[in-house]
């Protein structure tokens, strides 16, 4: 639901650093969305094309990678990938694969990271 | 001639919120305010509590007031002769750490014990944004549905504080306040859970009691 302020917040980040490194084209922008966000990339990925319109970004190819759910075990100490079955949304963040108890951090999944471009500059 | 250059970035919108989270927080330490966001569904009652606790608590308390385009509840907020900075999200869901900044810097927070940070009324969006306050207190109701919790668990997983409010109505509007005590307490087993009727005012003390104790703890 937040997906147009990501968005803008996301074209600025990669216009700024184009315009520092002399871009004259942006070819390629790739974005981390963590699974547990709140963003959909789908909507993402619409608001982006809506947002580059002539701007340097209009036109690259956006790609969207997305961040899967890693939890730390506070009870056996179990740090990785936790229960990915869609089917129940809970399993994710309530129980530790390993042992089962309910005491999990989150490590990764949150994610809205900008992670890199690729620019044509000149020589 | 051209190249082509891959330039690193990692620049991670959630990290840059989170950042002023904590440049807020550490606003607040400084002033020795002691600040609880207030998250929740639309209309469960977050505004109606705040007010209550204005009414109760001896602590002075000074308010930020999130509302979509409406200056509603801040004006509800203005009757108790207390600070109150209302802020506009303008069309987006939620409260983010940028908003609160300015909002502090409107606020006489010496003045202050407590401030409350009463977001929109949404429990999806304002997980992903850390405002820098030291307790998250979520307002649910029970005509909202008992599967509130379970169909909105991650604003549940942070929590430290959940108020399940309207429990003199459960009945009649057919939920089961016992189903979501328990939900929220399989999503965050630390969690303190609190049922409660703003309009009977059941419940009231023993959240003014929770608060007391996290700022007695942090």
């Amino acid at each position: 639901m937040h997906e147009l302020s990501m968005a803008d917040a996301i074209v600025k980040t990669v216009l700024d650093v184009a315009e520092k490194n002399q871009a004259e084209e942006i070819l390629e922008v790739t974005i981390e969305v963590g699974k547990l966000t709140m963003l959909n990339p789908e909507q993402l990925r619409f608001l982006l094309d809506v947002l580059t319109k002539d701007t340097l970004l209009e036109g690259a190819e956006i790609i969207i990678e997305e961040i899967p759910v890693e939890i730390n075990c506070l009870s056996c100490n179990y740090k990785g990938s936790t229960n990915l079955d869609d089917s129940d949304h809970y399993l994710m963040i309530v129980k530790c694969p390993e042992c089962d108890e309910r005491n999990l951090e989150i490590v990764t999944g949150q994610e809205c990271n900008v992670k890199n471009i690729r620019i044509e500059k000149p020589d | 001639m051209h190249k082509i250059a891959d330039v690193e970035i990692q620049h991670d919108i959630m990290v840059a919120n989170k950042k002023l989270a904590q440049r807020n927080q550490r606003i607040l330490d400084k002033a020795d305010v002691f600040s609880i966001d207030v998250l929740g569904a639309i209309g469960s009652g977050k505004t109606s509590l705040i007010e209550l606790l204005i009414d109760r608590m001896d602590e002075k308390i000074g308010v930020i007031a999130g509302d979509v385009i409406s200056k509603f509840d801040a004006g509800r907020f203005q009757k108790y002769n207390v600070p109150v900075i209302g802020l506009n999200t303008g069309k987006e869901c939620h409260l983010d750490a940028h908003l609160v900044e300015h909002a502090l810097e409107d606020l006489p927070l010496d003045e202050m014990d407590i401030l409350f940070v009463e977001n929109v009324g949404n429990l999806i969006c304002p997980v992903d944004f850390d405002l820098g306050s030291h307790m998250r207190m979520v307002v649910i109701s029970v005509s909202e549905g008992d599967d509130t919790v379970e169909k909105h668990p991650l604003i549940f997983k942070d929590a430290d504080l959940v108020v399940i409010n309207k429990i003199d109505i459960a009945e009649a509007v057919g939920a089961d306040a016992e189903k979501m005590v328990k939900d929220a307490k399989m999503l965050n087993p630390d969690v303190e859970i609190i049922k409660s009727s703003l309009k009977t005012e059941e419940g009231l003390e023993k959240i003014i009691d929770s608060i007391k104790r996290f700022k007695e703890n942090i």
